[in-house]
């Protein structure tokens, strides 16, 4: 049973602030120069709420795709902030709380087959999760077919645009998971959870430090599930964090630049969960990518959330 | 004939413990302990403290008595100028041999040195070696080797020995570290989750010795075996651990001894090329935060020596040693009770805490 990913939409807001900018309206905590030179240049930022970008980016995949909405036997919702979980403005009711957006999208895509659930508490490593979750679903159901994984995130308006040293972007991803894939076949997975790191706050520097080696014994681990060598690995399709980090981690991983795709970096910024998965819309869309090749993702989310996926185009 | 001793440095870590090991002797009548200031200066038997800064004239109303120099005081600092250690390191130690010039009845004197005047040599380093152009880690092992460059131009006119020391760890005995040392807050550092990368080789070998078998080497040698002219390593050689052998032992003992530390999930440092670790090093300092800046900073002037990989070889050391019944200590047992205390002391010595958090 080969199950990958067979269609990615994604939407990025048209307004774009640059660092100058942002840095100009205090949202930025360090100088925009350094990022700069982290390889940020300027990120996205949406009016709209996120559960509106996801609409529109699941709306974007049922044309592309050509499928029957009613097709679709689930669909998962990661969002990596809390308020991603939680559809429309904070409200005076608690009850507002359990207005949760999956069931929202579900509804105005007319995804009427779909079973919903949200994918919460991983932080950027939720769309892979997601994946993974979309992977075991379709494992576990002998009648079920297709799956959406949908990430959207919209900080809040006038918040900071930075987190550890990354300039950070709105944005939605929705991608589609079958059974029978003949592309973006899921090789392996491996997530590390570190809950010692929970605290962002108070742990970030430690944060910092385990970043590194905990990156380099996933993606060995990851390798090791799907019986590659870091030679055999064609792509390494990032989250768009700073460059300077990435420049690091190849050193770590003993991997050439030039299988890094980290173009996306400075276009669109860290945009949250769904980095990976566009960087791989984008790689195809280029068709720098080749039936067989061997791509890995490698992603981090707070909490502490280590996650490494290898895929064969 | 008693021997009247001068010892320099006396309060640094070996010089102190020297002078203790060198009391003990009954062949040793007087030793004269200089130290710049005599507030903290322990009681020992025959040990009289005379106050004295190497780098400036020595002008003893003692020398006509000296026998035996022993040229412990250093500036040991690795992240000094080198303006800073030459001045110490190699201006104390001309200062010093000045004095030894005026000693009529001196018969021996040790220069106390690193095996890390091999800078950045690669592969098996031997103890009659010392040129060469590969250049240095930090100012402190360029000015001792400085320092025994002008050893060689004294050989002549003073009966003078170097002893190389590697790395001292701790004691065997207990464990005690010592004054904490660059080592000592790396370890912290990989306890405290602050160690992301080391640079080296997994297989590169890390040199290292006991205090106890630094002293007891030095005041055999002195006593039983000293060649004017030689030049020996007091070092761990065969018995060193690899990188990788040692960063899994001191993880290995973070688990046995302090078992809930298991949970926090700590990685094991990345063994990583220099260019990456010195990557890192520049974007913390760019990044300008406080605690990872300390932390970098505190093993950014040792640690690139592990990317250097070599051999130190101690065959003329150990020939010397044969009969004193003084043996390498075992390192893993070693490195295991210096962990332990490290741990149990929450990286405290004499009164100074490791910089974490």
């Amino acid at each position: 049973m080969s199950i990958g990913i067979t269609n990615i939409q994604y939407v990025l807001p048209e307004q774009a602030h640059t660092l100058e900018a942002l840095e100009a309206s205090g949202r930025l905590e360090s100088p925009a120069g350094r990022l700069r030179e982290f390889g940020f240049d300027r990120v996205h930022v949406s009016a709209e709420p996120a559960e509106t970008l996801a609409i529109e980016a699941v709306g974007r995949l049922l044309r592309e795709s050509a499928v029957d909405p009613e097709s679709i036997d689930a669909i998962f919702y990661a969002g990596a902030i809390p308020a991603s979980h939680c559809a429309g403005a904070a409200a005076e009711n608690f009850l507002h709380g359990f207005n949760y957006p999956v069931s929202r999208v579900q509804f105005e895509c007319g995804l009427v087959n779909a079973a919903a659930a949200g994918v919460s508490q991983l932080g950027c490593l939720g769309l892979m999760s997601a994946v993974r979750s979309a992977e075991g679903f379709l494992a576990a159901s002998p009648a079920a077919n297709r799956v959406i994984c949908v990430s959207a995130d919209v900080f809040p308006h006038a918040a900071p645009r930075e987190v550890i040293y990354n300039a950070i972007s709105d944005g939605a991803a929705a991608l589609l998971i079958e059974r029978g894939a003949a592309r973006n076949r899921l090789l392996a997975y491996r997530q590390i959870t570190k809950g010692y790191y929970w605290d962002c706050i108070a742990r970030k520097n430690e944060i910092v430090a385990a970043y590194f080696p905990t990156a380099q014994h996933i993606v060995r681990e990851t390798l090791t599930q799907a019986a590659l060598t870091l030679e055999e690995i064609d792509w390494l399709l990032p989250h768009n964090v700073s460059r300077r980090s990435w420049e690091i981690l190849l050193g770590l991983l003993g991997l050439p630049r030039e299988k890094l795709f980290d173009r996306n970096i400075a276009a669109k910024g860290h945009v949250i969960a769904a980095d990976n998965f566009i960087n791989l819309a984008d790689l195809t869309d280029l068709g720098l990518a080749r039936p067989g090749q061997k791509l890995l993702m490698f992603n981090f989310g707070l909490g502490a959330n280590w996650g490494c996926m290898i895929l064969e185009h | 004939m008693n021997d009247v001793i001068l010892i320099t440095g006396a309060t640094g870590s070996v010089g102190r413990e020297l002078a203790g090991a060198l009391a003990c002797d009954p062949a040793v009548e007087r030793i004269y302990a200089v130290s710049r200031g005599i507030g903290s200066t322990p009681e020992l038997p025959k040990v009289a403290w005379i106050r004295g800064d190497v780098t400036l004239p020595l002008r003893l109303d003692v020398a006509r008595e000296i026998t035996v120099i022993v040229h412990a005081a250093a500036d040991t600092r690795f992240s000094t100028s080198l303006s800073a250690a030459r001045a110490v390191n190699v201006g104390g130690l001309e200062q010093v041999l000045a004095l030894a010039s005026r000693c009529p009845r001196l018969r021996r004197m040790a220069h106390l040195s690193t095996i890390y005047v091999a800078g950045r040599r690669c592969g098996r380093v031997l103890e009659n070696e010392l040129d060469h152009n590969a250049g240095f880690v930090n100012a402190y092992e360029q000015s001792k080797y400085e320092s025994e460059q002008l050893v060689r131009t004294w050989a002549n006119k003073v009966p003078i020995a170097v002893y190389r020391l590697s790395t001292i760890i701790g004691e065997e005995a207990g464990g005690d570290p010592g004054k904490l040392g660059a080592i000592h807050q790396a370890m912290g550092f990989m306890y405290h989750s602050l160690a992301p990368m080391i640079p080296g080789s997994p297989g590169n070998l890390i040199d290292l010795i006991s205090l106890n078998y630094a002293v007891g080497s030095i005041a055999w040698l002195l006593r039983h075996r000293f060649e004017p002219g030689s030049t020996l390593h007091i070092c761990g050689a065969d018995e060193s651990l690899t990188l990788d052998e040692l960063l899994d032992l001191v993880i290995d003992c973070f688990h046995r001894f302090r078992p809930a530390w298991r949970k926090r999930a700590i990685a094991k440092p990345a063994v990583v090329p220099l260019e990456t670790f010195e990557l890192f090093v520049r974007s913390v300092e760019e990044i300008g935060e406080a605690t990872l800046c300390r932390c970098v900073n505190a093993i950014k002037h040792f640690a690139p020596q592990m990317f250097y990989s070599k051999r130190f070889d101690d065959s003329q050391a150990q020939r010397a040693l044969a009969d004193s019944g003084i043996q390498r200590p075992r390192m893993r047992q070693l490195c295991s009770q210096v962990v332990r205390r490290l741990i149990e002391t929450n990286w405290t010595a004499a009164g100074r805490e490791l910089v974490t958090p």
